[in-house]
């Protein structure tokens, strides 16, 4: 940022009107969280604001042995967690490809990258619906011709591509890989060649040299690709409400969403805690991120 | 082999995966979402298995579609509302405001960046506590303290409703890169104007305002497409309705093909929004200059 003082003093009033507007601003950005906060710590909360009467730690504690929230917890841990090791893995090597390259391909490629990253979820869900129930199909098949009947079910939950992990976890990595690998080279295309030549004289092969050299090097990178990776799938609604339906894979968007609509008996207090948990990660990654947050929009990282 | 070529044939192989991975999931659906979309395709009955071709018969139902319009609609206001009107001129404010010595900036920038990263289903769910009808909502109260009278927010300004929400969201997205904009402009110039007489607004609308253009419209692009494919907090909040007052585009694709179980007819209305991101992709593509 740019810290240059103004050479003409500032009057002070326009101080007070800078701090009007953002105090404006901020009131808004933080007054909805608010009720949640309290309502979290409230044993009668409403879903109206009020005063926690009496203060209560069993919303949050009810998470973790009612309604299966830490099964939520898990579902969410497993899912974005697999989908973001693929992501690295996959725009690790990718990125250090397409940084390196000099082939005719590579301008088409980038282009077709930022094209791939417009695409609006949306609008694929449905022939991405299409076409993963007809391969979950043969992945049915497979898995019969190798397990019990009664083993099916649970194999299915694991490695099935509609209602199952695999599928969503693919599904969120390829969602996610087009930014990671965007960041990825331009993160590599900071590493001078230099490092990796010195290698190569010493006689190391390409995957020696990927995972002694150039992989402590392109951590930070890899960092910011992860975490912003984590941070999208963590806060997706759609390809949850999508890919999953039985109540075992539950992650966390869903669960929060649908015991949010059983209009009868709504527990705000549960909610609202289990709200504030579940965002709680992806405040702390954004926060982590926050500085290469610019760098998503017009290049990759820089070093 | 030469050791060219067979550095070229390793960084290939370090490719695939992403190309396979992304091919699968994102190329392919994006071209297959074109032959479903010429195709009676459906979730249930005979349809599901065995789609019949039927042309361009769901284009021709889908521009006679009151509900297709209203979503374009919906979605172009929703844009402009939110994206480009209420994320930018806040995010501007702040952006241009933060860059004073001020006591509290780091405190008031996380207060403006936490929206951001709240996940979906989270702000839709707050923003019904806070939007709630009744004089007991949060809104209303606040505003019954100014003597102004209860609303049903939700219900009868439903619409703006999603575009006040989608501003709380990206305030910080747009603060970000303005900041980034306003920090390349060399202080010397402004000091400069400064110097000659000019007044801080007119060094802001001569000065500042034109060297950050460039950095405008790039956030006007990007925030424009990721502002098409937002599902989510709108279905968490109102599901599209009351009615279909808030059923943007990517609602409206759910609704037809997984409500109303029309793959087909689905699929038609997703590819019209994937021509139109990709129609502001390629201006995208043009104004970033891809450095290789």
């Amino acid at each position: 940022m740019n810290e240059t003082e103004p050479v003409v003093p500032r009057p002070r009033g326009r101080d007070a009107v800078a701090y009007a507007i953002l105090s404006l601003i901020s009131i808004y950005c933080a007054i909805p969280f608010v009720w949640l906060v309290l309502a979290s710590f409230d044993a009668n909360a409403a879903l109206f604001l009020r005063w926690p009467s009496p203060w209560t730690l069993n919303n949050y504690i009810g998470i973790f042995v009612r309604e299966g929230g830490a099964r939520w917890f898990f579902n969410s841990f497993v899912v974005v967690g697999a989908a973001t090791i693929i992501v690295l893995v996959f725009s690790g090597f990718g990125g250090y490809a397409l940084s390196r390259t000099n082939a005719w391909w590579k301008r088409p490629f980038l282009y077709t990258i930022i094209l791939v990253r417009v695409v609006p979820p949306p609008a694929l869900v449905v022939p991405l619906y299409s076409i993963l129930l007809t391969a979950n199909n043969a992945v049915a098949s497979f898995v019969r011709s190798l397990l019990a009947p009664e083993l099916m079910r649970p194999a299915m939950l694991v490695v099935g591509l509609i209602d199952g992990y695999l599928g969503l976890i693919l599904v969120f990595a390829a969602m996610q890989l087009p930014l990671a690998l965007w960041i990825m080279k331009t993160y590599f295309d900071t590493i001078p060649y230099d490092y990796e030549e010195a290698a190569l004289v010493d006689g190391a092969s390409l995957f020696q040299r990927l995972r002694l050299v150039l992989a402590p090097l392109a951590l930070p990178g890899l960092g910011a690709a992860g975490i912003f990776a984590f941070i999208s799938a963590w806060g997706d609604f759609l390809m949850p409400l999508i890919f999953l339906s039985s109540s075992e894979l539950q992650m966390l968007p869903l669960g929060l969403f649908r015991a949010f609509l059983r209009v009868q008996q709504i527990d705000y207090g549960f909610l609202s805690a289990l709200a504030i948990l579940y965002m709680l990660p992806a405040v702390i990654a954004f926060g982590f991120a926050r500085r290469y947050f610019v760098q998503t929009f017009s290049g990759g990282v820089k070093a | 082999m030469t050791y060219h070529q067979r550095t070229a044939r390793q960084l290939q192989l370090l490719l695939l995966p992403c190309v396979l991975l992304v091919g699968a999931l994102v190329v392919y659906p994006a071209l297959y979402s074109i032959y479903l979309s010429l195709t009676n395709a459906s979730l249930v009955g005979v349809a599901a298995t065995h789609p019949r071709f039927v042309g361009t018969r769901n284009y021709v139902r889908l521009f006679a579609d009151g509900g297709f319009w209203n979503s374009l609609a919906v979605t172009f206001w929703f844009v402009l509302g939110s994206a480009v009107i209420g994320q930018f001129v806040l995010g501007l404010a702040a952006a241009v405001l933060l860059r004073r010595p001020l006591r509290f900036k780091h405190l008031i920038n996380s207060i403006i960046l936490l929206p951001n990263a709240v996940p979906e289903v989270v702000a839709g769910f707050i923003w019904i506590s806070m939007l709630a009808g009744g004089d007991h909502a949060t809104l209303n109260r606040l505003l019954g303290a100014l003597g102004i009278p209860p609303v049903r927010w939700l219900q009868d300004f439903p619409l703006a409703m999603i575009i006040v929400v989608n501003t709380w969201r990206g305030i910080a997205s747009a603060m970000i890169l303005m900041t980034a904009g306003l920090s390349a402009v060399p202080g010397e110039i402004r000091e400069a104007a400064r110097i000659d007489g000019a007044s801080p607004r007119q060094v802001f609308r001569f000065i500042t305002l034109p060297l950050i253009m460039p950095t405008i419209f790039l956030y006007m692009l990007v925030s424009t497409v990721t502002t098409i494919s937002i599902f989510g907090f709108i279905y968490a909040l109102t599901r599209g309705g009351p009615g279909n007052a808030t059923e943007i585009i990517g609602i409206y694709i759910y609704n037809q093909s997984f409500t109303a179980f029309q793959l087909g007819y689905g699929s038609a209305v997703a590819v019209v929004t994937l021509i139109l991101s990709l129609a502001i992709g390629l201006v995208y593509v043009r104004a970033l200059k891809v450095e290789v």
